[in-house]
């Protein structure tokens, strides 16, 4: 409202100020503190270096993990961003992970495949889950709460029936059908090889190319949810009603949320069961869309560090639940035998009371319980 | 030659991208370079040649602290005229006053709000012919008086004449000469209607040598890469060298912040290199710790009080070796950064700070000492508006705390044999009083030596301690000399205590009136479950009167039975400015409050109260 200033590049803010913010571009900043920048690089850092401490089975466990970070990222826009509850992402992820099978499956075999490289498999995935996600977008429109969690759900046992009957896509109930093959830029991610001078072993590959994909995905999700989308996002999900008023277009936005959604289930889906390798369509039941949820409710709504604490959290719930199991006698490792319960059933129960625990004691998730601790030193010497 | 404005002129062809000014707004801090900076002021300067302004013309500026503010004020002084500053507290009959004694043609107001103030009395002020309002919001298209005109309207007036009279403003400028008077600092009159002393050019130019060459207060001194915090009144002396004398001579850069409400933010985001507060500044911070702190986990208050015990001793050892380290609190130092002076000092934007003053009142020792201890380079100066505020400074290295330091470089100072006042003489000394040639005569005698009205005696030889204004000394009945400054200060040394009036001239013995802290009481009271709803409601549990009552007994030990407190009594209400009870500056207006207060006085030496005039 001043005075003439004559527009020009603005001189550099002065040095060791973090917080002296002289445009709207350094306060949105991505890292926008020192201390950030810092902390980001130690665990990306520390991230690279797992795959050469850790043993291959172990490393399978968090390939997988960071995979499905992705999908937990997914879900959380929708879900966590926009508050569209989802029950229906196991559907998106049986999308993309069967449209992934067959665009780069091997010609040859029993079921459809056309060989296709990674490079179009994987986005292919993700688009044929989003222009699902286009099509139920409007119901959403519609329909709020409770009754879009009953539709959405619906389109879960849609979706089982359709992958159990396409045999000659999936392979039907009891058999499955093999994954694409991961192999880009001519680095085949199914074999042992060198990479960069150093020999690895497959699952050490598989690690560094599911880390790869995470920060692209993770930092794609981070800027949806801090640019005006992942606003208009928020405004939906706080109320609606307030949001058309103040100018936010609820159909585009809310059809937007379960695009995008789906776009991050779909590449999920092809990429986790290219890992796996042999998959059969009860895969994509209730139980899938639950351990989802599970993650984003556990890790943190709305935040895509608590997806990704969750989603490592809940993949490897089952190795807890079997380490857990051969300390107690009470618990049998297998499904037979003795034993009051067997580990699977342990497994269930222990996704009940996490989900149980952190809806009442930390609704925030993981994150929320990072974000305590970090305000306590945040703040330190006072406490607010 | 040079003055305010040719600097500025000299800084915009030398580093003319480099930052002069920041303002924050909407969260963003504009920054404003020197070429932007010479801009405006030249801008200021053309509209107001357009407006007629000659030499010598009184231009007052009623604004809280922003860019306007220097640009008019650089502005002003280009065209020979006079800056005159008011206080954006001041209510409007002082406004009238300042106005109408100074004859101010042009006023530029900030808002709606100072607008009123002056249209409320424009009928009584013949001279005032325009006023320039910077925020319009409530003004435009509301406000009919012919005089009115925006920010906006006026620069694009000076553009105009710039245009006819391309170069008319830098020739004003180039013409001035070391007898001009550049402003008119309005003292803030404890005693009397406040009165304007005449500031000139050369009076600017020995302090901006001072601070430049002489590294006076800063050392090393400062340079461009020094950071302040403008927020204190820009129209009181002090402020005026700390914001735009320091930024002129040295090019230090200067930040506003948003609102004088947001000025805690500001600092932490600034974390500004120079600090300079008022004791009531510093006070303030030293109490929101402790309230603060009585908030936090058990952890962080066990962790603060062995910290503040260390920086306690820490602080001791320092006053005791003025200022310097020894190898023993360096450790001690080391440590407690780790663990609370660095997060405290970032909390309390003091991080990088590397030189703090405090000064335009006497300050309590443990003030300075909180703030020594944790680490600040702490320094309590001294000077007024009528020396151009250069008299003495404690100097990083021989700091003794409880003085104001010793005489700055160039400046002499002496103190009166007789009444033991402290005179000055340096070429810094004011011209004189605007319009009040007895009041000239009585501060500057024939020699040239200035009477500061302050009384004080030497320490070591080297430093000056001060007592108290001449006329605030009592005599009790006894005939004993008291100086109530220091019973007050000591009691306003506790979180707890805001105000604190000795009283006791011509009595038996001292009384005092004692105004308590609202937020660190309120706080207090609300931990001990005390219910209570107004500052009045407060002030009248006999818990409180308790809590002062320690207080007051703990100060009591540190001086002589006769100058004890023997009673108090605690002000009913908060003390301000718009009644009259505190000068701009926030200093008590002894008599205003003798005499509103006489019953309660007259009610501490059993004595028949009074007739109060309603």
């Amino acid at each position: 409202m001043t005075s003439m200033l004559t527009p020009r590049r603005a001189p550099r803010p002065p040095r060791g100020r973090p917080q002296l913010r002289t445009s709207y571009a350094q306060d949105m900043g991505l890292l926008n503190t020192p201390a950030k920048r810092r902390s980001t690089a130690l665990v990306i850092l520390a991230a690279f270096t797992v795959p050469f401490l850790v043993t291959d089975d172990l490393l399978l466990i968090f390939t997988l993990g960071l995979i499905a970070s992705v999908g937990a990222i997914g879900l959380n826009l929708v879900t966590g961003y926009a508050g569209q509850v989802s029950l229906g992402h196991a559907f998106f992820l049986g999308l993309g992970a069967y449209t992934g099978a067959v665009l780069g499956g091997d010609p040859e075999g029993s079921v459809t495949g056309y060989g296709l490289p990674m490079w179009i498999w994987l986005p292919a995935a993700g688009v044929v889950a989003a222009i699902a996600g286009l099509i139920v977008g409007p119901v959403a429109v519609r329909l709020r709460g409770l009754y879009l969690a009953i539709v959405t759900l619906g389109l879960v046992f849609l979706g089982e029936h359709i992958f159990r009957e396409a045999r000659t896509l999936t392979g039907g109930p009891g058999v499955g059908r093999r994954g694409p093959d991961l192999e880009l830029f001519g680095i085949d991610f199914a074999e042992a090889g060198s990479l960069f001078g150093l020999g690895l072993s497959r699952d050490q590959q598989q690690y560094l190319l599911a880390l790869v994909f995470l920060i692209v995905f993770a930092i794609l999700g981070r800027n949806i949810a801090r640019s005006g989308v992942g606003r208009a996002f928020s405004a939906v999900r706080d109320r609606d009603v307030a949001a058309a008023v103040i100018g936010v277009n609820l159909t585009v936005y809310k059809v937007m949320a379960f695009a995008m959604s789906s776009f991050f289930a779909g590449v999920t889906g092809a990429l986790y069961y290219a890992v796996v390798g042999v998959f059969e369509p009860g895969a994509f039941g209730l139980l899938l869309s639950i351990q989802y949820l599970a993650m984003v409710l556990i890790g943190g709504v709305a935040t895509i560090s608590g997806s990704i604490m969750g989603a490592l959290f809940i993949t490897s719930l089952p190795r807890i639940a079997q380490e857990i199991a051969h300390l107690f006698p009470i618990i049998s490792t297998s499904t037979v035998g003795g034993g009051l319960i067997n580990v699977f059933q342990f497994e269930a129960i222990l996704y009940g009371l996490l989900i149980i625990g952190f809806l009442i004691f930390e609704p925030r998730g993981l994150f929320g319980i990072w974000m305590r601790i970090r305000n306590y030193w945040k703040g330190w010497p006072f406490s607010y | 030659m040079s003055t305010l404005a040719l600097r500025i002129r000299e800084r915009a062809e030398r580093t003319p991208g480099a930052v002069a000014m920041r303002e924050k707004n909407f969260g963003i801090w504009e920054q404003v370079t020197w070429q932007d900076y010479w801009q405006n002021a030249v801008l200021v300067g053309h509209g107001l040649l357009a407006l007629g302004v000659q030499p010598g013309d009184r231009v007052a500026v009623h604004s809280e602290n922003r860019r306007e503010w220097l640009f008019s004020d650089i502005g002003i002084t280009a065209v020979r005229a006079v800056t005159v500053g008011l206080y954006p507290t001041n209510p409007a009959p002082e406004v009238r006053h300042v106005l109408s004694d100074s004859g101010s043609s042009v006023l530029i107001a900030e808002d709606q709000e100072q607008v009123d103030k002056t249209l409320e009395i424009v009928n009584e002020l013949p001279d005032l012919k325009h006023i320039v309002y910077i925020d319009p919001r409530g003004i435009r298209g509301r406000y009919t008086d012919p005089r009115l005109m925006s920010w906006e309207e006026f620069l694009a007036l000076g553009e105009e004449h710039r245009a006819q009279h391309p170069g008319a403003v830098e020739e004003r400028a180039e013409q001035a000469e070391l007898t001009d008077v550049a402003t008119l600092v309005y003292t803030s009159g404890t005693t009397g209607p406040p009165k304007g002393a005449m500031l000139t050019i050369s009076n600017i130019e020995f302090v901006i040598d001072t601070l430049a060459n002489q590294g006076a207060f800063v050392d090393p001194p400062a340079s461009d890469k020094d950071l302040i915090v403008s927020y204190l009144p820009l129209c009181h002396v002090a402020e005026r060298v700390f914001t735009t004398w320091f930024n002129a001579a040295v090019g230090s850069q200067v930040n506003f912040a948003e609102s004088i409400e947001t000025v805690q933010v500001a600092l932490r985001e600034v974390q500004p290199t120079i600090v300079f507060g008022v004791p009531r500044i510093w006070e303030k911070i030293a109490a929101g710790v402790h309230i603060r702190m009585s908030g936090a986990s058990r952890l962080k208050r066990a962790n603060f009080a062995l910290w503040m015990r260390v920086s306690r001793w820490i602080g001791r050892k320092l006053v005791e070796n003025e200022g310097n380290h020894t190898l023993a609190t360096r450790l001690a130092y080391a440590a407690g950064w780790v663990f609370l002076y660095r997060p405290l000092r970032e909390r309390l934007g003091l991080a990088k700070a590397r030189y703090a003053a405090s000064g335009a009142a006497p300050i309590a020792p443990e003030v300075l000492e909180f703030f020594m201890g944790i680490g600040l380079s702490m320094h309590e100066v001294y000077g007024m508006t009528e020396n151009s505020a250069i008299a003495t400074a404690n100097v990083a290295g021989r700091i003794k705390v409880g003085t104001v330091g010793e005489p700055q470089q160039g400046a002499e100072v002496r103190i009166d044999e007789e009444t033991g006042e402290i005179l000055t003489r340096h070429p810094g000394t004011f011209a004189g009083y605007w319009n009040n040639p007895d009041a000239t005569a009585r501060t500057i005698d024939p020699d040239g030596w200035l009477h500061t009205g302050d009384v004080g005696e030497w320490v070591d030889g080297t430093h000056i301690k001060i007592t108290d204004r001449i006329k605030d000394i009592i005599i009790t009945a006894g005939g004993k000399n008291i100086a109530p400054s220091e019973i007050e200060n000591s009691l306003k040394s506790s979180p707890y205590i805001k105000e604190a009036i000795v009283v006791g001239d011509r009595r038996r013995y001292l009384t005092a009136l004692i105004g308590i802290e609202l937020d660190t009481v309120g706080d207090w009271a609300q931990r001990r479950k005390i219910a209570f709803t107004t500052y009045r409601d407060l002030t009248e549990k006999p818990e409180v009167r308790e809590l002062v009552q320690q207080i007051v007994d703990e100060t009591n030990t540190k001086f002589a039975s006769v100058e004890t407190i023997k009673r108090f009594t605690l002000l009913p209400k908060e003390l301000d400015h718009e009644q009259g009870e505190l000068t701009a500056t926030q200093k008590v207006k002894r008599s205003a409050i003798t005499e509103q207060f006489a019953a309660q006085i007259a009610a501490m030496y059993d004595e028949a109260p009074q007739e109060v005039p309603a």
